[in-house]
């Protein structure tokens, strides 16, 4: 893990990561008031309109799971957080603990 | 045909043509108060296991929809997804051991003089390429 071009993107979804925690609890509580059938609807269009001027960074499907090593968006798997050719060749290498080659 | 379970006997019930058996069809005496037993059997069940659903929600602070409307609960019961997520890449720890950090601080602004006594810095901002050709 370098300097390369691959870390500016793990850097900018990384920041994506940290808005969309910080902003999660109010994001969900203006949307649960927006879609309360119960409210009064100008109610609710204020906190349509309060949802939408979050930032947009803070959403979690902006965020995606890049490779930790490479930085590919990819073929990534969640259990490892590394792509396939890296996953690969940790496994290969037998850096992997319990992975081997399935033959049956 | 279907059987009555309670007295029985045959009810004529043709599935194909979207008949629907009533309780009228028991062909035994006295069906009428039957019916009205069976439905006062009916209701009383169904209040029998309404109570017991609002007993439950009401020990267990459960939230009810009997009737199944749109309702904020459901985004509100998700648990939060905000750790797991933040922690998705590992801390590098080269960058909180300052010796390493100067080090790399220090051969990245060697490399920069290297370049610039060649004569291969970077250029002053609206003298490059791009600039040029633009402001021809």
């Amino acid at each position: 893990m370098g300097l390369n071009m691959s870390d500016n993107r793990n850097l900018q979804d990384q920041k994506r990561r940290l808005l969309a925690e910080k902003f999660e609890l109010r994001r969900k509580l203006y949307k649960a008031f927006a879609k309360d059938t119960d409210l009064p609807n100008d109610v609710r269009e204020k906190f349509r309109g309060k949802l939408a001027d979050l930032p947009r960074n803070s959403s979690f499907t902006r965020v995606m799971n890049r490779c930790v090593f490479t930085g590919r968006a990819r073929s990534v798997y969640q259990m490892f957080r590394v792509s396939r050719i890296v996953f690969r060749d940790l496994a290969s290498g037998g850096l992997l603990h319990g992975v081997k080659k399935s033959s049956w | 045909m279907l059987q009555c379970s309670e007295h029985r006997a045959y009810i004529p019930f043709n599935r194909d043509s979207g008949d629907f058996p009533s309780p009228a069809f028991c062909p035994t005496e006295g069906s009428r108060e039957k019916m009205s037993m069976t439905s006062l059997k009916s209701m009383l069940a169904q209040a029998a296991v309404r109570g017991v659903t609002e007993a439950r929600a009401a020990i267990f602070g459960h939230v009810l929809n009997p009737t199944g409307q749109r309702s904020a609960h459901k985004i509100l019961r998700k648990k939060f997804i905000g750790e797991k997520v933040a922690s998705w890449y590992p801390n590098d720890i080269q960058k909180e051991d300052p010796l390493v950090v100067a080090r790399k601080e220090q051969d990245r602004l060697s490399k920069l003089e290297m370049l610039k006594r060649r004569g291969k810095g970077a250029p002053k901002k609206g003298h490059g390429k791009r600039a040029a050709k633009r402001n021809k």
